[in-house]
């Protein structure tokens, strides 16, 4: 590969505002069926400038972003079709896809144009109606449930069509990581059976306490209905099956239909707003195509070594990390490739459950993706609203302990980019 | 800068046809590339030129496919998982490798790396190029 270096942005850029959807499975709730991309990518908005003490008119320009619109929403243009949702007929916009890596490459972008001073108020985010799918030729409120067979033919749009898809190399990225940690640090199947089925039940901890999530039951009422006493023996029995050579059906996520927006300033600017600012210290990118071997470990090696070198924080001054874990070891190997778990370790801290949001080593305190639900391209925007959440003081019950004053996300997906933002609290 | 617009997708494919295997190989680094594009991903160098592989190389990784990952089509001409391959010119990339099930796969995993072969496959209007593990490897 081709290795990268960050420059310093032109001006300090933080965050001022948050909004969010809950992630819902609209066709489970007759109060939630009919909402579409712009109720939801407008409501999150709103919430955002709301949030931030701004108006519609006070916001100069908007990134949105969404994994597929094409495919879950008809659409092509879908920026400029939801911009009057939110008041900001007129002012420009531009839309972005990049899987499920969109809402970090949101964040990215949205610092880019603040920091080159070409905007000082923007607002970014993602939107993802993937539960379902339009019905036909007919107004945006009228859906169908979505199939596997429907998404399963469309999830090869985000591998090479040129070579990998039909070179066979596409369907290792689920195991190849995990594989390689089990191996180097001499870890039974079993025990990473139960590294996994734990983070599972933390993850569903969280959850349970916030009301954003899609996936709230706690493992103890549903191993209960099972028959089973320990969540644990629920999480490893049959009822649970493997979808993969180490993931079973809790270490995917469930598709979830939202969307959350961030607003960004430049920090000299920020305090001025109704919360307290977190300034964006950068977001490194490196991209690997699915055929590479160990893409989402180097890509993340990378993006790591770009955003330590940029910023000078040290693994040890990150208080909260968040990480897109559609596939679930992600948490834990991503986690250990960033210096944020010591190496070979990590496993013990999640069966401590020191990587639970109550943990002193908090790793995605809002439940995760395969618990807090993957509404595609809005997970990442998700992921940047409970950092601020968390990093403010304001996410009640699943609050962490120690108030963090440094977060880390890392984003991943698209077959795949890997992103990886620094937040930390400004000084009052 | 010797550039011409090629159809490099085309004639990989067409390769396949004939049981040749395209490559293309930096003229500044020497890195192979594989499958074949324009530039060079190892250096970031621009140019690269065509070269014939041999379809000869080792597995390093075995991922056995459960019912999320698994491809009817592949299980119809045999058992198969997911690895890395790297061929003995030196690229590597993940693939699929014909002759491993779950009997023999611990077997195999235990003797890393494996020699295998290039298998290519009949698919619905294209020949691809997969792997297979030698007769003799085990």
């Amino acid at each position: 590969m081709v290795h990268g270096k960050l420059g310093k942005l032109s001006r300090s850029v933080s965050i001022i505002g948050v909004g969010a959807t809950p992630f819902m499975n609209i066709n489970e709730d007759p109060d939630l069926l009919g909402l579409t991309e712009g109720d939801c990518f407008g409501y999150a908005a709103l919430k955002a400038m709301e949030d931030a003490g701004l108006e519609p008119r006070d916001v100069e320009y908007f990134y949105h972003g969404s994994a597929n619109p094409k495919m879950f929403n008809d659409a092509v243009t879908p920026a400029m079709q939801v911009a009057e949702w939110f008041g900001m007929r007129g002012r420009g916009s531009v839309h972005h896809s990049e899987a499920c890596a969109t809402g970090y490459v949101a964040l990215e972008q949205a610092v880019m144009a603040v920091a080159s001073g070409a905007h000082d108020i923007v607002l970014s985010g993602g939107v993802e109606m993937a539960t379902g799918l339009p019905d036909g030729k007919k107004p945006a409120c009228f859906r169908r449930p979505m199939t596997t067979e429907d998404i399963w033919p469309d999830l090869d749009a985000i591998i090479d069509r040129a070579y990998t898809r039909y070179l066979g190399g596409g369907a290792i990225g689920q195991d190849d990581w995990i594989d390689v940690y089990r191996k180097e640090y001499g870890l039974t199947a079993e025990q990473v059976d139960d590294v996994l089925n734990m983070m599972s039940y933390q993850g569903r901890r969280a959850a349970a306490l916030n009301p954003l999530a899609l996936e709230r039951e706690p493992f103890e009422d549903i191993a209960k209905r099972f028959g089973f006493d320990d969540p644990m023996d629920y999480l490893r029995s049959p009822f649970n099956p493997h979808t993969t050579q180490y993931l079973r059906v809790t270490g995917n996520a469930p598709s979830a239909d939202g969307a959350a927006c961030f607003i960004v300033c430049p920090t000299e600017m920020a305090k001025q707003f109704n919360k307290t600012p977190i300034e964006v210290l950068g977001v490194s990118a490196s991209c690997l195509e699915s055929a590479r071997p160990h893409l989402e470990r180097d890509a993340t090696a990378e993006a790591a070594k770009q955003i330590y070198e940029l910023t000078g924080i040290k693994p040890e001054d990150i208080d909260l990390l968040l990480v897109n874990d559609f596939i679930l070891s992600s948490q834990l190997l991503a986690a250990e490739e960033v210096g944020y778990l010591p190496r070979g370790e990590g496993w013990k801290y999640v069966m401590e459950g020191r990587t639970a949001f109550d943990g002193d080593r908090p790793i995605n305190t809002n439940g995760g993706r395969t618990s807090y639900g993957h509404a595609f391209g809005a997970s990442g925007a998700a992921d940047v609203y409970e950092a601020v959440i968390q990093m403010r003081g304001e996410a009640g019950a699943h609050q962490v302990k120690k108030l963090p004053k440094t977060a880390m996300l890392r984003g991943f997906g698209g077959g795949q980019n890997v992103r990886i933002a620094v937040l930390r609290t400004v000084d009052e | 800068m010797a550039l011409t617009l090629e159809r490099n997708v085309l004639k990989f494919y067409q390769g396949l046809e004939q049981g040749i295997i395209y490559g293309r190989k930096c003229t500044e680094c020497g890195a192979v590339e594989f499958p074949p594009h324009y530039a060079c991903n190892e250096c970031g160098y621009h140019e690269t030129e065509w070269v014939e592989l041999s379809g000869k190389g080792v597995l390093k990784s075995v991922i056995l496919p459960v019912s999320l990952n698994a491809d009817n089509k592949l299980a119809a001409i045999g058992d198969y998982c997911f690895g890395i391959v790297q061929l003995e010119e030196g690229c590597e990339f993940n693939s699929t490798i014909f002759g491993v099930n779950a009997e023999n796969a611990d077997a195999i995993r235990a003797k890393l790396p494996v020699p295998v072969h290039a298998k290519f496959v009949p698919m619905d209007g294209y020949t691809t190029l997969l792997f297979e593990v030698d007769k003799d490897a085990l």
